[in-house]
């Protein structure tokens, strides 16, 4: 019996020591993350703060203002920013795509495989000034104008790396035993990617994408050198156009009260779009798991 | 090398392995295999894990094939037709030799298409075709009743038995002659695993079934015939009454009186 | 008895039934000794405790047969241990039936006692307690061939089953002999046909036990097979 009690209070001791640490360790996470918190609940409060104030019907139907005008909104920026992403969105996504099946289904051993799949990880760590200096030397500077094109070129570079590893990492989720499944049945290879593998994968291929289009919609640098940007009203992408991102730099960092109001709405605009399209994309995730 | 076959008496022969060998790299998986399996009867696999009884099933629908370390060498015919041989598509041979995994694989579609996939593969039906393939196929399978108001519903919504006869459902629906079922009941409550052991007992009126399974008592219950392997050999293949209740080599008896295993 | 399975717990309960079978055995072997010490003594005491152990066979049989159907019922057992089980519960029914003849012996005593008749009555009781001897040898030699599985001892129980059926017609003979010379015998001469008749039976129950042995071991089913095949069947 008495071993029996002698246990019960080593088990005691040690279990007060756990405790204490336990506690410890809670109070230094909980600490961590209300600092972080604290920060991101004061960039979100000075944004609301800053940028509702300005919101109002002119923003969406009027274009930049020369500085010190009491008129004017962001018409221009909303739409070439809509305009650019969207076309990217559209052409990175079946690139990233197939190229993410590619990885998944195909070149899961291959030498080619392996390559693209560490060329991939490079450029999506790549700095995007990078890349916008890179459009801006291949296209730019050869046909000698800045415009809306190179602008969706530049982004698509952006997005492509993205769609590509989300792809292929939700592919590689699918369990082998749905393939095989549908090999026994007699399906042929792509069949069996497109009809099955990839409609189980499709939700978090979608939510893929939109984080893809949620990180183009705030990029500034790619935009620098390739559409530049535009005062006017322009929807002609082979011309110079304007943006959010980019009309926010040039406005934030300008002695004109307007401008600085303008690029307060405009991270407004900004950042209620990526938060809508991040809910969007939880949204669709829970639906499917 | 003993090129004895194992072959039942007075049956019809549905698939013939003659020599068969296995490999996953150079792993010998199966060793020289000789086995007759009898048409429109149930024959099961039996042996401790890692006897290689799957990887012989796998290889009647050359599932191996999607993997390239894996390689089969032998022969092995259909009704007196090479299966192996590269040049006959594997797709020809897979809507002949259909297979029921262990995990049920719903297809991320509806009840309907999971049944129709197969079917579209290789037949062009009109609506009202299709409508009966899949009453017909449901019903085979012993489902129909509990599915019929709700084809149209997700295939995932359905419980683990059910799915598991969907996955059976499935795979008749395409009109196979033989159904190779790979431990089909092991993810399975009792009650689903008598449904299922139920619907093999019918389906060998029209198909061949070969069925891989480590609960002995499954393979005593439901099958005609018994093969018993051990590391890559074939030990023993008989009726399985006589296989349970008298078998001729003292391996096998050792195996199925839980003397070892 | 057999090689080990994995189950200890199996193995045990195998080897516990098979030693009472054993036990059962062993007591109606020593009842039919009773039984036929009591007619060669006309010893009235000895046939009324053969009587009163009658009941512990039955019990025995009751007994057993219930821890059978535990065991398959749990084990599910296949091949040599389903067989062994199989062949248990037909023995036990063998053994409790030699039981029933070793009391039927005992009753006949008593009867033969209970009307008067003594050793006055020349009667050949000396050459049925010869027979009884006989068939308790088989019936020894045939438990002892289930408690080795030893079949060739069970094939010798099956041929030496001849000699008793012969022992008994000679006795019959006799007792037909004795019933002419002096009808005053013919009642109690009646009843020592009876315990003819009931060792030679005990004679088939130990044939039958070695059927069983035979069954265990090989799988053959020898019952009703003629010797010459029986010898083909075990090797």
């Amino acid at each position: 019996m008495s071993t029996l009690t002698q246990l019960d209070a080593a088990r005691m001791r040690k279990h007060v020591g756990r405790k204490r640490v336990n506690a410890i360790a809670l109070t230094l996470s909980l600490g961590a993350m209300a600092f972080g918190l604290f920060w991101l609940a004061w960039i979100l409060f000075e944004t609301v703060r800053l940028g509702l104030g300005g919101m109002a019907l002119s923003v969406f139907t009027q274009s930049t203002p020369p500085p010190q005008e009491l008129t004017g909104g962001l018409a221009n920026a909303i739409v070439g920013s809509g305009i650019m992403v969207a076309l990217a969105t559209a052409i990175g996504t079946p690139v990233g795509v197939m190229a993410g099946v590619y990885l998944a289904e195909y070149g899961q051993k291959t030498w080619l495989g392996r390559i693209t799949q560490f060329i991939n990880d490079i450029l999506l760590s790549a700095p995007s000034i990078v890349i916008g200096l890179f459009v801006y030397a291949v296209i730019v500077a050869r046909f000698k104008s800045f415009s809306g094109w190179a602008g969706v070129f530049a982004l698509s570079l952006i997005v492509i790396p993205v769609v590509i590893r989300t792809t292929e990492n939700m592919l590689v989720l699918i369990p082998n035993s749905l393939r095989e499944a549908a090999y026994a049945l007699g399906t042929p290879k792509w069949k069996v990617i497109w009809s099955v593998t990839l409609k189980a994968a499709r939700a978090g291929v979608v939510t893929g994408v939109l984080l893809a289009l949620a990180r183009i919609a705030g990029e500034t640098a790619p935009l620098l050198f390739t559409a530049l940007s535009n005062q006017f009203f322009s929807a002609d992408l082979g011309e110079p156009m304007a943006s959010l991102p980019v009309t926010i730099f040039k406005f934030a960092m300008s002695p004109y009260e307007n401008w600085r109001q303008l690029a307060w709405t405009g991270v407004f605009i900004i950042t209620l779009a990526v938060l809508a399209l991040n809910i969007l994309a939880r949204v669709l995730f829970r639906n499917k798991h | 090398m003993d090129m004895k076959v194992e072959t039942p008496v007075g049956e019809r022969i549905k698939i013939a392995a003659r020599d068969l060998n296995f490999y996953y790299g150079s792993f010998h998986a199966l060793k020289h295999v000789n086995l007759d399996i009898p048409d429109r009867k149930v024959t099961a696999f039996i042996g401790p894990s890692g006897c290689g009884k799957s990887t012989l099933l796998r290889v009647f629908n050359r599932m191996y094939e999607l993997y390239p370390e894996q390689r089969a060498e032998g022969r092995l015919t259909l009704d007196g037709n090479d299966i192996l041989d590269r040049k006959l598509d594997v797709t020809l041979v897979r809507a002949k030799i259909g297979m029921v995994f262990q995990k049920p694989t719903p297809f991320p579609m509806s009840i309907y298409d999971n049944i129709a996939f197969g079917v579209r593969l290789f037949e062009t039906l009109p609506r009202v075709e299709m409508d009966e393939r899949v009453e017909w196929a449901l019903k085979k399978a012993a489902l129909w009743t509990e599915v019929k108001d709700k084809l149209g519903q997700s295939g995932a919504s359905l419980s683990g038995g059910q799915q598991q006869r969907l996955c059976i459902a499935r795979g008749i629906a395409i009109k196979p002659e033989v159904l190779l079922l790979d431990e089909p009941c092991s993810a399975l409550d009792p009650i689903s695993t008598g449904k299922i052991e139920e619907l093999i007992h019918e389906l060998k009126t029209d198909y061949t079934v070969v069925i891989v399974t480590h609960n002995m008592q499954q393979a005593a219950r439901v099958s005609d015939y018994t093969a018993y392997m051990y590391l890559g050999d074939l030990i023993e293949f008989g009726p399985t009454s006589e296989l349970f209740m008298k078998p001729k080599k003292k391996d096998t008896e050792d195996y199925i009186t839980g003397r070892f295993g | 008895m057999a090689d080990k399975h994995m189950s200890t717990q199996f193995d045990t309960e195998l080897a516990g039934i098979s030693n009472r079978v054993l036990e059962m055995g062993g007591l109606v072997e020593s009842q039919v000794a009773q039984a036929m010490y009591a007619l060669s003594n006309f010893s009235g005491e000895t046939a009324t405790q053969v009587l009163q152990h009658e009941e512990r066979v039955n019990q025995m049989e009751v007994e057993i047969d219930r821890d059978l159907s535990a065991i398959i019922a749990r084990r599910q057992p296949t091949a040599r241990d389903l067989r062994l089980l199989i062949a248990i519960s037909k023995t036990i029914a063998n053994l409790e039936r030699v039981g029933d003849e070793a009391a039927r012996i005992a009753r006949t005593v008593q009867r033969l006692i209970n009307t008067g008749v003594s050793s006055r009555l020349r009667l050949p009781v000396a050459d049925l307690a010869f027979g009884a001897d006989l068939a308790t040898a088989q019936l020894r030699k045939a438990l002892d061939a289930f408690a080795r599985l030893d079949t060739a001892q069970a094939v010798q129980v099956l041929k030496g089953d001849d000699q008793i059926d012969q022992e008994f017609d000679g006795l019959l003979r006799k007792l037909i002999t004795y019933m002419m010379e002096d009808p005053r015998t013919i009642s109690s001469s009646i009843d020592l046909v009876f315990v003819a008749k009931a060792i030679e039976r005990v004679g088939d129950h130990a044939k039958n036990l070695s059927e069983a042995v035979i069954y265990i071991v090989k799988g053959a089913d020898v019952r009703h097979t003629a010797m010459a095949d029986v010898e083909d069947a075990i090797r």
